[in-house]
């Protein structure tokens, strides 16, 4: 067969190529309003980037392809990005299944993939965590995956607890496997801290009917919710609740309510409904990098179609990968990762960026999670890159959690 | 607090209302040309966005301004909307193809595929809500009976749900035009020896039911939220309650409307989220094989 | 409308076949010897109708060789039409042969690619395809049979439901049974053959030819013309002594063999196993859209009708329009004008065309 191929035109195919310019593909869910802000840091990277004098001189392009959050579309694209557009690099990926779809393929090719979105943590574990040298191109900068999510999570109860003397909680997911840490790990964690669990429920992705649950809530007579949702879109939930107008708490992670306009989107029916998100939707210095880049992501877009305001959760974290990158490649002196991939995975795992949603380091080999985003710690060891937003009354988006960021106090829902 | 029987009984009975509702325009379609609108779900997806655009400034198409009505001027602005598309679906797609079944039936499945990507590209993927009472027109729950906080919309869409279905009714039994629609509905020959145009009386009917599936869009939309692929549950509970029902009968559209909503409900929070659908799936297969004609229908025959 | 449309054409055509005639003339004598050997299986040709069948399939056959003058990932995008055409030649031979319309031919393929997924993920890791395959096949055809012995009773709509339940029941299934199944992150624990976008081309697209033999072989045969009867009219073949229910089940028998062997390349193309991309009644009914654009009825359309397809999808509209939404959309309403404007397939018009350059027919 290998004598065939080479009378086949383009039967090499892929490879990338030694020569700038350095092309950056980026995978996103392009419908998704939180696609659309990761395309456009995507752009915003690239071009500070470029008007900085590039990478290593040579030019930067970055090309989107929209995975429609499918894995099939994402694998072809997948391939396209590598063969036809020859990139030297991909970021993005945000739903599990799509990025567990093009692991295969991405580790064959041996192009860096630098996850940005996706955090079920099989995605590191299973892959890179099993097969190392299978799987060494693959990085995640951010956001802490749901193990490390989980743990901070315990630690964010604690908080609510002192504050409104919540101490009854009914936890909810989606039926997926980012959701796994949680379920698993989250009620024993909560039951050693002396909290009652009234509830227990991973909810099936396609759900179209909230009432059941919310009944179901209301009699378990929680304090608080925490739930997390990335499949599931729960606004009916929210415009039940605020139209009974009822006073559990709403905690945990809800990855549409990071659209900036969410409140006024739900017509004010996400008032008080609390996310954690990377970059904290934008409302407070995580670095001293992530208030100035806010505003010229605002100033930018200002005029553009809806979502307008700041980048939700992958915005960030697409952002900063692209930097990442650029500082391992200048670093280690190489982008051609078909002959020197170990010189890029090196220079990737020296990473120590001060980036817009957050201090960048890495794991490395041997690790629990190797080459994925490492948590920070604060003096007492609580994970503090895991800001939590809140929607208070007038549509205002405050981050409340952890105090070193918080900019305004969590508010107990009252109607 | 909301919990036990009655509250079951009674969400289901408010939801039942709008099932009927979508079930009896996607019964009617069938009844006079033997037409399977499988658009029926993408024309009350219709109805949800249309509303929108009418009445938040959420989301915005070329040449159209979004526009910030009040409900009470959007919601039947979006109804004559959704009829009048229902109607152009007819008069530009469907007559010509309504010979063959099979080329019917693929074509507004096609169309509903087509819809959801407009609706992509204008909306995008995410999520759209909307309250449908004006704030301070209404409270935002009710109680009924020992049941606190029944959501005032659910109890507004059964309202119209009924008033919409006695509407029709009267204009299917009292009106000539209505009684065009019926007879053709039974025998399209005999109809046609009485001198009643078969043609304008298919596309009066693409009317009607287009005006029904805006009006359960527009409240579907409301309960719950509107979305690219909010068509296909609705879609396939009126196919399951128009065969449970009978093809082409009203009554029986009514009947396995609330059969199938009390099912939905009772299972929803009796046996998990995770058996509403399987259930219901079950009993139509159980129907089709025990009772081919629905209960109170003819069977399908297309010669 | 169709008339006025009709009319504005012909002198077009008229000049077309003055064109067109000398050639196909020119061409006879090759056809005919076709004709004569295997004419007789395979549908007798003119000269031109041989022809443009001859270089399409030569084209088919060659693609790695000339398809980096196009773009360097018609492979990749051919490599996904032959998969697709396997199916929507499966799902030919028996809904646009018996008029039998199914909108549940995923779960076919879905079996199969489940089939595999969970041997290797919950039995032995280290089977290779060609055990995996068989089984794999062997399931398509256990549910195609579990489906259509009940179904096809049923007539019209109904048996279009029952399929379309099929669909819906598989997929709440899977994600009932998650822990197994591994719910909506699916199954990629399956090695493919290759990641070499032309040997992997050849891998899918010779399974395909063959399938396309065997399903012309047999559409052309007596067996094909009992299924067309079927859906003309069905009393027919009972009066003619024949048992139509047989007829019709074993259309299905015949339409989920090349399922699974669909399912099961594609799970060896290298998709993940999931209910996205194997399940979802969006497959079924991309499927369906295919064969409709190739032509119904006819085995060689709907695999054109694929070429075709993603073509137009993934390679020609892509350069055109960059959003992806406006191009699936566009796509749409090429499928439902052709829906409109030429039921019969695209490529039937083509071919009957071809056919009467001389004034022979029409």
């Amino acid at each position: 067969m290998s004598t065939l191929a080479g009378c086949v035109p383009g039967g090499g195919g892929g490879g990338g190529d030694a020569e700038g310019p350095i092309t950056i593909g980026h995978l996103a869910p392009l419908q998704n309003p939180l696609g659309v802000g990761s395309k456009r840091t995507a752009n915003m990277a690239v071009d500070q980037i470029s008007e900085n004098g590039g990478i290593m001189d040579e030019e930067v392009d970055v090309i989107h392809a929209d995975t429609e959050g499918n894995p099939g579309t994402a694998e072809s694209e997948a391939e396209r990005l590598v063969i036809e557009e020859e990139v030297d690099v991909m970021v993005g990926t945000f739903v599990s299944e799509v990025t567990q779809a093009i692991m295969d393929f991405v580790a064959q090719e041996g192009v860096p993939l630098i996850v940005t979105g996706s955090a079920a943590p099989s995605t590191v574990t299973e892959f890179i965590g099993d097969d190392y040298d299978q799987y060494k191109n693959f990085f995640r900068t951010g956001p802490i995956n749901s193990n490390f999510q989980a743990e901070a999570m315990v630690n964010y109860v604690n908080h609510l607890n002192e504050l409104h003397g919540w101490d009854s909680f009914a936890l909810l997911a989606d039926d997926a496997a980012w959701c796994q840490p949680f379920v698993d790990t989250l009620p024993g964690a909560l039951d050693e801290e002396g909290y009652d669990l009234a509830l227990n429920q991973s909810l099936n992705i396609n759900i179209d009917d909230f009432s059941p649950v919310i009944n179901d809530v209301v009699e378990s007579d929680a304090d608080a919710v925490i739930r997390f949702f990335a499949h599931i879109n729960a606004s009916p939930f929210l415009v039940e609740r605020a139209q009974r107008e009822l006073t559990f708490g709403i905690e945990g992670i809800h990855v549409t309510g990071m659209h900036p306009a969410y409140a006024q989107l739900t017509e004010g029916a996400a008032t008080y409904e609390t996310t954690s998100q990377s970059g904290g939707g934008g409302t407070t210095d995580i670095t001293e990098e992530t208030l100035p880049f806010v505003e010229a992501y605002r100033e930018r877009f200002a005029d553009s179609d809806p979502p307008v305001g700041h980048p939700m959760y992958m915005g960030f974290n697409t952002y900063d990968a692209i930097n990442v990158y650029k500082e391992a490649v200048e670093r280690g002196g190489t982008w051609d990762y078909a002959n020197d991939l170990d010189g890029i995975v090196e220079a990737m795992l020296e990473t120590d960026h001060t980036g817009v949603a957050g201090q960048i380091q890495l794991y490395g080999q041997d690790a629990e999670y190797p080459h994925d985003a490492m948590e920070t710690r604060d003096d007492e060891g609580t994970i503090s890159n895991f800001p939590i937003t809140q929607w208070q009354p007038q549509g205002a988006l405050e981050c409340v959690y952890p105090e070193q960021h918080a900019t305004a106090e969590h508010m107990e829902p009252t109607w | 607090m909301l919990s036990g029987l009655p509250a079951v009984l009674i969400n289901a009975a408010l939801i039942s209302a709008l099932y009927a509702l979508i079930a009896i325009g996607f019964t009617m379609i069938f009844g006079v040309g033997g037409v399977l609108n499988l658009a029926h779900g993408a024309l009350l997806m219709a109805g949800a966005y249309v509303y929108l655009l009418l009445a938040r400034d959420t989301i915005s198409v070329p040449v159209f301004e979004s526009m910030t009505l009040h409900p009470l001027l959007a919601f039947p602005l979006a109804v004559v909307i959704v009829a009048v598309l229902s109607y152009l679906l007819y008069a530009v797609i469907v007559q010509f193809v309504e010979d063959n079944p099979v080329v019917t039936f693929l074509a507004t499945i096609v169309v509903a595929l087509a819809a959801t990507e407009v609706v992509l590209h204008y909306a995008g993927s995410a999520t759209h809500t909307y309250t449908l009472i004006p704030d301070g027109m209404l409270p935002s729950t009710i109680d009924i009976g020992p049941v606190d906080g029944i959501l005032t919309v659910d109890v507004v869409g059964f309202v119209v749900s009924w008033i919409s279905i006695g509407l029709l009714w009267v204009y299917v039994t009292k009106t000539d035009s209505g009684r065009a629609i019926r007879a053709t509905s039974m025998t399209e020959r005999g109809a046609q020896l009485t001198g009643v145009n078969v043609h304008a009386v298919r596309a009066r009917t693409w009317l009607v039911a287009g005006a029904l599936a805006g009006i359960g869009g527009v409240f579907l939309g409301a309960s719950t939220s509107a979305t690219p692929n909010m068509w296909l549950h609705p879609l396939s509970l009126a196919f399951i309650i128009v065969v449970i029902g009978g093809i082409g009968s009203i009554k029986g559209s009514i009947v396995a409307a609330y059969l199938i909503g009390f099912l939905q409900t009772g299972v929803g929070e009796y046996l998990g989220q995770n058996f509403r659908g399987i259930l219901s799936l079950v009993l139509l297969v159980i129907v089709l094989f025990v009772l081919p004609q629905g209960l109170f229908g003819r069977e399908f025959d297309h010669e | 409308m169709k008339g006025t449309l009709r009319s504005a054409l012909l002198p077009v055509w008229n000049v077309l076949c003055m064109l067109l005639a000398p050639l196909d003339r020119a061409l006879q004598p090759i056809a005919n010897v076709y004709n004569r050997t295997l004419g007789g299986h395979f549908g007798e040709m003119n000269g031109l109708q041989f022809a443009v069948i001859s270089l399409g399939f030569a084209a088919i056959a060659t693609v790695p060789f000339w398809s980096p003058f196009y773009s360097e990932t018609l492979n990749i995008t051919f490599a996904v039409a032959s998969i697709w055409a396997i199916f929507a030649m499966s799902w030919d031979i028996q809904s646009g042969y018996t008029g039998y319309i199914s909108f549940g031919h995923s779960v076919l393929s879905g079996a199969a690619g489940y089939t595999i997924g969970l041997l290797i993920l919950h039995y032995d890791p280290s089977m290779g395809p060609a055990t995996t395959i068989p089984v794999a096949v062997l399931a398509s055809l256990v549910l195609g049979l579990v489906i259509a012995v009940p179904s096809l009773r049923l007539r019209g709509p109904y048996f279009s439901l029952i399929t379309l339940v099929g669909v819906l029941l598989f997929t709440n299934l899977i994600f009932a049974f998650s822990g197994w199944t591994n719910g909506e992150l699916g199954i990629h624990q399956v090695d493919p053959f290759t990641y070499e976008p032309w040997v992997r081309y050849y891998y899918m697209a010779i399974p395909m030819l063959l399938v396309a033999l065997g399903l012309i072989y047999i559409s052309r045969s007596n067996v094909g013309m009992v299924l067309v009867t079927i859906r003309e009219n069905e009393r027919a073949v009972s009066s003619a002594g024949l048992d139509p229910t047989k007829f019709k089940i074993s259309s299905f028998v015949l339409s989920s063999i090349p399922m699974g062997i669909g399912g099961a390349l594609l799970v060896y193309y290298g998709r993940a196993i999931n209910p996205t991309s194997f399940v979802e009644i969006s497959n079924s009914i991309e499927i369906i859209a295919i064969a409709v654009i190739g032509g119904m009825g006819s085995v060689v359309g709907p695999l054109f009708g694929s070429f075709l397809f993603f073509f137009l999808e993934e390679e020609f509209l892509r350069d055109v329009i960059g959003d992806s939404s406006l191009r699936t959309l566009v796509l749409w309403l090429f499928v439902l004008s052709v829906l409109v404007f030429a039921r019969n397939g695209v490529f039937r018009v083509i071919w009957h065309g071809l056919g009467a350059v001389r004034g022979d027919s029409e």
